[in-house]
């Protein structure tokens, strides 16, 4: 034998570790699915302009909602006017984390919003499908944009609403206003 | 509204499309699949200077064929399932490549070589199994499609289980009758086959029945118990099962689809009162087949009274449990190494007894990382079961990830005396085309079941 002892013990701890590197390996990649997503750090523009925390309280039932949560819109509205940076009450991606199903078949669903796009539309590839007579094959999105979510509809047959208005350019969204898309309407929550 | 006059310049529609990263999840799986294609070169590599003291090219050339076919599946994985998980396909090669490695070891312990080594056949296999997969994974685009075929999924999983049993067809091995013969090929198990067509029609059956199945019954006890009509999928696949018992003699694969159902049917309906049935049902008919079956008697004997000399030196007896008990005892902490133990002592160490031949070679830090290995691919197909959106491909996911579950603790439970040894084959591992091809049709079917999951709307209204 021509392999010395030590020669063959080293390899044979070294095979050992490799193989417990790549298992280590494998749950490091994985390390999100065991512990959640990585949580977002507050950037300093934001910061300094603090979003109103009493704006939303928490357990309001949906109905009642819908109705009570035009009268910060119509205020916040204005004020945003000439003032490009980030507005109180508006949509943003630090403040928002959910959508909620406010009417329609699905009345109380909720899911989670990341950063990335949600198209809305009948098609199967969206990532919000209504299928009802009212919706567009590709009826609207939600999109970040400068850390704001906007809604833009794409050119839809009957129109998106947002508190009441039919959107036409993509608009930024205030917390807790209804957005209406064929018979169902949906708010963005913190 | 007013606001939106300050943005004038109207962004352009163009059409939407799902905003994708570029193959962010493939170029892990690639280089996880160069790690583990190290991984196995390097046990080959060891297996050669262990045993023979030298380097020899010719099965590290076959070696480097399974590294061609795991890359040659992960490039098609990047055309049609870009977005599958990519923690499987790594998994299952690195299962297959120590497999390889301890089949090799072992033909060189016993100085077989060409098509009489197990490890030549066991790399062809790999092959085919493999191809099988890449077959899977371009036929079947959308797993949504196997609902259409429930029952014909069901039927074709009990004629291949019970394909053993017909005449001049089946072939008894070491006194169980659950292979046929193929030609002068050699032998294929039908059964191993059948536990996906049988996870399959499982998952149809229940999300169209589960309704009645969990809805209606007796309060009983604090629970609830269901009808007594609807007790009719699970006796007939008690039956079943008791039958593979008594006319296969096989006790493993009876307790796998036995559980394979009972897991099954716990997921659809949330309902701890069905498992407690069939526990009690399978305990029972285990127990009359214990003292009515001179095999199952034995085995039960072996188990629980495996060192004493008059058992261990019986015809039948416990002296392979023990053998294999032996060597994961020579192992330690951390084995004697590749090529330097001595496995072929045990019968069949390299199919039934591979997780004791790589206990003794590799020691415990060797198992638990195999160990480690098998709870990483089970906890993938969890993930994709819990993701999933419509309720078959859920229970798809999780009984077929489950099934290779329940197979390894049948398997190393038998082999470490946890409970009574039965004849199955360690998923990945051992020596064995028909379980080698199932799994990795399973893997197949996993990633094209995270793709879809995905892949689909996050929400439908």
């Amino acid at each position: 034998m021509n392999v010395s002892e030590l020669t063959l013990l080293v390899l044979r701890i070294g095979f050992l570790l490799l193989l417990w590197m790549f298992i280590f390996g494998i749950v490091y990649a994985l390390r999100s699915d065991l512990f959640g997503q990585r949580v977002r750090k507050m950037k300093t523009d934001a910061a300094a302009a603090p979003v109103p925390a009493s704006a939303v309280p928490a357990a309001v039932p949906a109905a009642a909602a819908a109705e009570a949560f035009t009268a910060p819109v119509a205020r916040a509205s204005p004020a945003g006017q000439e003032n490009p940076g980030v507005q109180a009450g508006m949509a943003t991606s630090l403040n928002t984390t959910r959508l909620v199903i406010t009417s329609g078949p699905k009345a109380g669903t909720e899911f989670p919003l990341g950063t990335e796009t949600i198209t809305i539309g009948r098609s199967s590839d969206s990532s919000l499908v209504i299928r009802d007579d009212y919706t567009s094959t590709h009826h609207a999105r939600l999109m970040l944009w400068h850390d704001e979510w906007m809604l833009q509809d794409l050119d839809s047959t009957n129109g998106t609403f947002l508190a009441g208005s039919r959107v036409t350019v993509p608009t930024k969204i205030p917390l807790n206003a209804t957005v209406k898309i064929g018979a169902t309407s949906f708010e963005l929550r913190r | 509204m007013s606001k939106a006059s300050a943005l004038t310049a109207r962004p352009t529609t163009e059409p939407v499309r799902r905003l994708r990263l570029p193959q962010k999840l493939r170029n892990l799986e690639l280089f996880l699949l160069l790690i583990a294609c190290f991984i196995n070169a390097s046990a080959v590599v060891l297996v050669q200077l262990g045993a023979l003291g030298e380097l020899d090219p010719t099965l590290v050339l076959l070696g480097a064929g399974l590294s061609v076919l795991v890359i040659s599946l992960h490039v098609v994985l990047r055309f049609v399932a870009r977005d599958a998980d990519p923690f499987i396909l790594p998994i299952a090669t690195v299962l297959n490549g120590i497999g390889i490695a301890m089949i090799y070891r072992i033909d060189i312990a016993d100085k077989e070589s060409g098509w009489a080594s197990a490890a030549v056949r066991q790399t062809v296999w790999s092959a085919l199994a493999i191809f099988c997969a890449i077959v899977v994974l371009l036929v079947i685009r959308n797993h949504r499609v196997l609902f259409r075929y429930t029952y014909i999924a069901g039927l074709v999983g009990v004629v291949l289980l019970f394909l053993p049993l017909v005449p001049g067809l089946g072939q008894e091995i070491s006194g169980a009758r659950v292979w046929i013969r193929v030609g002068s090929f050699g032998t294929f198990q039908p059964g191993e086959i059948a536990k996906i067509a049988l996870a399959v029609f499982f998952a149809g059956y229940l999300v169209r029945n589960r309704d009645s199945l969990s809805m209606v019954g007796k309060k009983f006890l604090g629970a609830r118990f269901p009808r007594f009509r609807d007790l009719g999928p699970i006796l007939v696949v008690w039956a079943l099962s008791m039958s593979v018992i008594i006319f296969q003699r096989d006790l493993g694969t009876a307790l796998l689809y036995f559980g394979l159902f009972l897991v099954m049917l716990y997921l659809a309906t949330g309902r701890l009162s069905w498992v407690i049935m069939g526990l009690g049902l399978f305990l029972g008919g285990a127990l009359v087949a214990s003292q009515t079956l001179n095999y199952v008697n034995g085995r039960f004997t072996n188990w629980l009274d495996a060192l004493n000399p008059a058992v261990y030196n019986a015809d039948g007896g416990s002296f392979q449990l023990v053998q294999g008990l032996f060597g994961l005892a020579k192992g330690g902490l951390l084995g004697t190494g590749w090529g330097q133990g001595r496995p072929e002592i045990t019968p069949v160490p390299q199919s039934d007894y591979i997780i004791a031949s790589l206990g003794e070679e590799l020691g415990l830090a060797g198992i638990f990382a195999i160990l480690a290995l098998y709870l990483l691919f089970v906890a993938r197909g969890f993930r994709i079961g819990f993701a999933g959106q419509d309720d078959f491909g859920k229970l798809l996911a999780v009984g077929l990830a489950f099934v290779v579950a329940l197979q390894c603790f049948i398997v190393i439970g038998g082999v470490t005396r946890v409970i009574p040894l039965t004849g199955l084959t360690t998923p990945f591992l051992a020596a064995g085309g028909s379980s080698l091809v199932a799994n990795w049709i399973i893997a197949a079917l996993l990633l094209r079941l995270s793709d879809t999951v995905r892949n689909q709307p996050r929400l439908v209204v």
